[in-house]
């Protein structure tokens, strides 16, 4: 059988069981790399370039784990997945990217994905697959297709498989942070430094975009109602100003890698309207390969004492 | 009712043809960027550095009584395409108030560009419009004209520092200029001058080219005055992006029915098999490959701290050397930069790039003989 190996990194928190079941139907095994840790990071800093961002860095040293034990290494190029709105253009070049930055040393599966174009480009991307993995066409975009439709609903049912239920009424005993980041931020319990348990563990609960429904996001995304942005910044924007709505929401924490150009300027938009407009507490947590967790504790605790 | 704009190397210099024609006024930034510190402070801190230089540029107009800011940008997966609303946000809660007018050249027709620009065109005549953009146009083309002559003619001058001098009076009388008649009879001028600096037609001078972020690498205040750092150690620079290449690329083959393509985009295609990894990014990569084929000595990349699609091209760089043997430097700029350390790496790579030339004559020699 062959074996695909999947990196535990960018794309996998959001759509990993779509991409699993595609390989699955395909007959193949699925390798998941394991989580994050030192030695991922480690490999992946050594063969990136210095300034690319920490996720980026994080799935080079998760495919460099998996290129040894498995036939290839599969990285779907997102382009755009839902009708004017884009991926970060370091999505666009993943494949290529981490084919380079490891020396060309990894077998890569690749398939693009353009809804502006009607997919066009995936059939390319399924004929490799098909052809390595010595299957019909017909077969592969099969499953494609399934894979698709699984994407979209995916987005237009509220997604929550990582975090809680959104408290409808106000629990006066326990606090709710809302926690905004990439979901590869938020949810990679390395990158994370563990925030969410560390929150958990202080009985506070917690919420994220994914709680909230895609429509909700999209309206709320001010000023990027109706025009063209970055899929995971027009979730982080609209759920900001969701949540600083909210009674039940006692404080608000964005993580975000040292350096992100999309959150560079998603953050900029939340600070200046959140000052103005709202009254609700915000902490940015920026993480890079280099941050100490105390450092990273610290600044929590004064956020959390904060609040009170 | 005064207008400012954000500079981006010499585009000014058309912009002020039009707006002299039309009989707009307008505030020019000053080219020493006087409001570079208070732009910065203003920003986010990862923003990327055009950015923080233009909200710069912005403020500066601001100051000298501008209330309207004219704003191209456009659609996609590169920052550049937010600059305008982020900076309106900014502006506003700096207490600023004015007037933003966005052409996005992507995402417009015609008839909307126009309702954009209305206040600005009502009242004059259809042959006064046409004639003010397509003098803009003739303008622009002969202002990167002008830079390709004193590039050409700085690595081969005989004494330095001449070509710099003529270029720098030029940049002083350009931005007083008025009118299309003085700017064009200046930009006459000054090539005029040039062609009489004394050149060492013997000189076989190294061929650099400069790939990378747009703005980095025409702006000669945000990479440091690279093009005349090179040109005096006798480097003939080609900088493959230009305003006017700009222009044409952005406005007119998107108003042309035709589907013009991008040779160096398309190149770029050969390492990246995909249709746009945003901004400027697979034309960077393609132009490495044109460079080296081209038979050029060296090529430099420079980009902006952060710069999202020229991280992903920077990968390629590696592919590039081994496959078609030219040498890249890869030159990161952001405001805190250092001039000399900068300038001492360029300095080594032409030192490198010249004892490349010279091993590679020798053993061309030898076997010769």
């Amino acid at each position: 059988m062959t074996k695909i190996g999947l990196p535990k990194a960018l794309f996998y928190y959001q759509h990993s069981a779509v991409w699993e079941g595609f390989f699955r139907n395909l007959g193949c095994e699925v390798i998941v790399s394991g989580d994050t840790n030192k030695e991922i990071l480690d490999r992946g800093v050594r063969c990136c370039s210095n300034d690319t961002c920490l996720p980026v860095k994080v799935f080079h040293g998760h495919v460099d784990i998996l290129k040894g034990n498995v036939d290839y290494v599969f990285i779907p190029r997102y382009t755009c997945l839902i009708n004017r709105e884009y991926t970060c253009p370091k999505f666009c070049g993943l494949p290529e990217m981490t084919y380079l930055n490891l020396d060309k040393q990894v077998r890569l599966l690749e398939i693009s994905l353009n809804v502006e174009t009607g997919h066009m480009e995936a059939a390319k991307g399924l004929k490799t697959v098909s052809k390595s993995l010595d299957l019909d066409y017909r077969a592969a975009e099969e499953a494609f297709q399934n894979a698709l439709r699984e994407l979209e609903q995916g987005y237009k049912k509220c997604e929550n498989s990582f975090g809680e239920p959104v408290a409808k009424e106000r629990d006066r005993k326990r606090q709710t942070l809302a926690v905004l980041g990439h979901p590869y931020m938020i949810y990679d319990k390395y990158l994370s430094m563990k925030l969410l348990e560390k929150l958990r563990s202080r009985n506070i609960s917690i919420v994220t975009p994914a709680d909230l429904e895609y429509q909700t996001k999209r309206r709320h995304a001010v000023p990027y109602q109706e025009k063209v942005f970055w899929e995971v910044g027009l979730d982080n924007l609209g759920s900001a100003f969701v949540f600083a709505g909210s009674e039940n929401i006692d404080g608000i924490i964005y993580l975000t890698p040292f350096a992100c150009g999309v959150d560079s300027f998603v953050i900029e938009f939340i600070e200046r309207r959140l000052k103005s407009d709202y009254t609700v507490p915000f902490l940015k947590l920026t993480v890079d390969e280099h941050t100490g967790e105390a450092g990273f504790d610290t600044r929590l605790e004064a956020f959390l004492d904060m609040i009170g | 009712m005064k207008i400012t704009f954000p500079h981006m190397g010499n585009l000014f210099i058309p912009l002020k043809v039009l707006f002299d024609i039309l009989e707009i006024d307008y505030a020019v930034p000053s080219l020493s960027r006087c409001k570079f510190e208070e732009g910065i402070a203003h920003s986010p801190e990862f923003a990327c550095l055009p950015f923080k230089i233009t909200l710069g540029d912005l403020l500066d107009g601001i100051e000298q009584g501008a209330d309207h800011i004219l704003y191209g940008g456009g659609c996609g997966q590169c920052r550049f395409g937010y600059y305008a609303d982020l900076h309106e946000a900014i502006l506003k809660s700096a207490g600023y108030d004015v007037t933003m007018i966005r052409l996005d050249s992507s995402n417009m027709t015609f008839q909307e560009l126009m309702g954009k620009l209305k206040p600005f065109t009502e009242g004059k005549s259809k042959a006064r419009l046409v004639r003010g953009i397509l003098s803009a146009v003739n303008t622009v083309l002969m202002a990167d004209r002008l830079s390709k002559t004193a590039a050409w003619i700085r690595c081969r001058e005989q004494q330095k520092g001449d070509t710099d001098k003529v270029m720098r009076r030029f940049n002083q009388r350009i931005i007083k200029a008025k009118g299309y008649k003085e700017i064009k009879q200046l930009i006459h001028s000054a090539r005029k001058q040039l062609r009489s600096i004394p050149v060492d037609l013997e000189f076989k001078p190294l061929k650099v080219a400069i790939v990378g972020e747009i703005y980095t690498s025409i702006d000669p205040f945000v990479n440091m005055e690279m093009e005349s750092k090179l040109g005096s150690l006798g480097v003939e620079v080609h900088n493959h992006l230009t305003i006017s290449s700009w222009v044409i690329d952005h406005g007119i083959k998107k108003v042309l029915p035709l589907k013009l393509k991008n040779k160096a985009h398309e190149r770029g295609k050969e390492l990246f098999d995909t249709d746009d990894i945003g901004g400027h990014g697979l034309q960077t990569v393609g132009n490495a490959i044109l460079s080296a084929q081209k038979g050029f000595d060296g090529v430099i990349h420079t980009y902006p701290f952060t710069c999202l699609p020229e991280i992903v091209a920077q990968c390629s760089f590696g592919e590039i050397q081994d496959q078609y043997g030219i040498p890249i430097m890869t030159l990161i700029i952001d405001e805190l930069t250092g001039k000399a350390g900068y300038e001492t790496r360029i300095e080594a790579f032409v030192d490198m790039l010249e004892r490349r030339r010279q091993l590679e004559l020798q053993k061309t020699m030898r076997e010769a003989f």
